[in-house]
């Protein structure tokens, strides 16, 4: 398998492609996944259709229509990732722009703020900081409570 | 058989209504309201007024009781308050001052 | 009749208005409004509401809450929980169906891995309303503190590396204590040192419109806006 590229960029475009990368994060469309091993690092934006796990170190925005997956080393540093899920068992600092579930596991740490409506799913020992903004409404009778802080729509965010 | 038990380490500082009954062996302050019976423990303190269907009371309440049937008053009990009710016992040893009303 | 004495469960017809304390367990099946500090573990059944801020040593969630849930060990929310406000304890776990609004932090802080500084577009969670809006608002470079009410002590020595002292701001929310300042930042206002710069850093917002110059040494201060 290819350790992938080590490379300093400005731009970096990693298209679909089909590797045989073990494990899956396929992302469900079958567009083929992508992956940054261990020994990679790069600096530069990500963007493609298909799944993509980072074993290595990536700094860079990154956009996918598909899944991310930051195994355990793995680290990801950006100002926005862009993705439909993710999934971190390793270390992830950024905006997270996620439509569907942000899953950090045990031993994760994650910083960022879950935009995008996706919603959030923490296994007991994942490090997390960072606000969610998840669409949903309260049973009627707290919607006109007062108490806690200001959880508001998205529009919330600030 | 009680559904909400304010248990001996708890305090609340507000207000208590229920469709239920009460069992209070911590303490409440302010309001106590239930639709079925109301249980005030030995070593319960109650400084609110109380309005409920039939009271037992072992602790100490401080304030108006107001029951749709009976209060009994238990020995040890401490009432300071009116007490209306349908039918009232006080036990040899509990202590209360304050009107009965039993005039329902 | 008699349940554990130190258990306490507020039946799914009983509504509480005020505040909840003490040294044991709480039960909710019913409905609070108010407040909720309890010492032992808290439990918010499915049925459970609860427009409070709730805080125990060990939370469990199972209903809906509009309100801060706070544990000095750990936070659960089960699926089906549903959370309008912060979250924050030392081991927090959120399953797949929970919801959650606001903020999630887990430790006592979250260290940024390796002490790079983000901008964040919200500050961290605990603060104190005054101190934040008498800070600087949060410049990309200048990550200055979100609570420096006390800045005025330590603005002088911009020295210290601002990374570390804004990587230990982020850090603890509730403890920041100082707020540094970029050198390249002060470089204006460093000949009044200690005087000055508390003034400048407690009332003044940006520093004088200069072009943030990378010094050398300050590099590792700032966020570097990657291609």
């Amino acid at each position: 398998m290819t350790s992938g590229p080590s490379c300093t960029n400005k731009r970096l475009v990693i298209m679909a492609q089909t590797r045989s990368a073990r494990g899956g994060s396929s992302g469900g469309n079958g567009a083929g996944e992508a992956r940054i091993g261990a020994g990679a690092r790069v600096r530069g934006r990500i963007a493609g259709d298909g799944a993509l796990t980072v074993e290595g170190r990536v700094e860079g925005d990154i956009a996918l229509r598909g899944e991310l997956t930051v195994a355990e080393g793995g680290e990801v540093r950006a100002d926005t990732i862009e993705v439909e899920t993710l999934v971190v068992s390793g270390t992830v600092d950024g905006e997270l722009r996620v439509s569907g579930v942000v899953h950090a596991t045990a031993g994760s740490r994650v910083r960022g703020n879950v935009t995008g409506g996706g919603t959030l799913a923490l296994d007991d020992g994942a490090q997390f900081a960072g606000r969610i903004d998840a669409e949903f409404d309260l049973p009627a009778e707290l919607m006109g409570s007062s108490g806690g802080t200001s959880g508001g729509r998205r529009g919330d965010r600030r | 058989m009680a559904s909400t038990v304010i248990g001996a380490g708890i305090t609340i500082d507000g207000e208590v209504t229920s469709d239920e009954d009460v069992v209070v062996q911590g303490t409440v302050r302010g309001k106590l309201t239930a639709r079925d019976g109301v249980t005030v423990e030995h070593g319960a303190v109650v400084e609110a007024d109380v309005n409920g269907g039939p009271l037992s009371v072992a602790g100490s309440i401080t304030g108006n009781i107001t029951s749709t049937d009976r209060v009994d008053l238990q020995p040890g009990a401490r009432v300071i308050g009116n007490v209306k009710a349908t039918r009232i016992t006080i036990a040899d040893g509990a202590q209360f001052k304050g009107n009965v009303d039993m005039d329902v | 009749m008699n349940g554990q004495a130190d258990v306490t469960t507020i039946g799914r017809g009983t509504v509480v208005r005020g505040r909840v304390t003490g040294a044991a367990s709480l039960e909710i099946l019913g409905r609070v409004e108010g407040e909720v500090e309890v010492q032992g573990d808290l439990l918010l059944d499915a049925q459970g509401l609860a427009a409070a801020n709730l805080s125990g040593r060990r939370v469990t969630i199972r209903g809906a809450v509009r309100g801060d849930v706070v544990a000095s060990e750990a936070i659960v929310l089960e699926d089906g929980a549903r959370v309008v406000g912060d979250v924050r304890a030392p081991r927090i776990a959120i399953a797949a169906g929970a919801l959650v609004r606001g903020y999630v932090q887990t430790g006592d802080a979250v260290q940024p891995a390796g002490g790079r500084t983000r901008a964040q577009p919200v500050a961290t969670p605990v603060q104190r309303p005054a101190a934040s809006a008498a800070s600087a608002p949060p410049r990309a470079p200048a990550r200055t503190a979100p609570a420096p009410a006390s800045a005025p002590s330590v603005a002088a020595p911009a020295r210290p590396p601002a990374q570390s002292a804004a990587q230990a701001a982020q850090s603890s929310a509730q403890t920041t204590e100082r707020i540094t300042v970029p050198r390249h930042l002060t470089a204006s206002a460093q000949p009044a040192a200690t005087t000055s710069a508390p003034a400048a850093s407690t009332t003044k917002g940006p520093p004088p419109p200069v072009v943030p110059v990378l010094k050398k040494g300050a590099k590792g201060a700032m966020t570097k806006k990657r291609g």
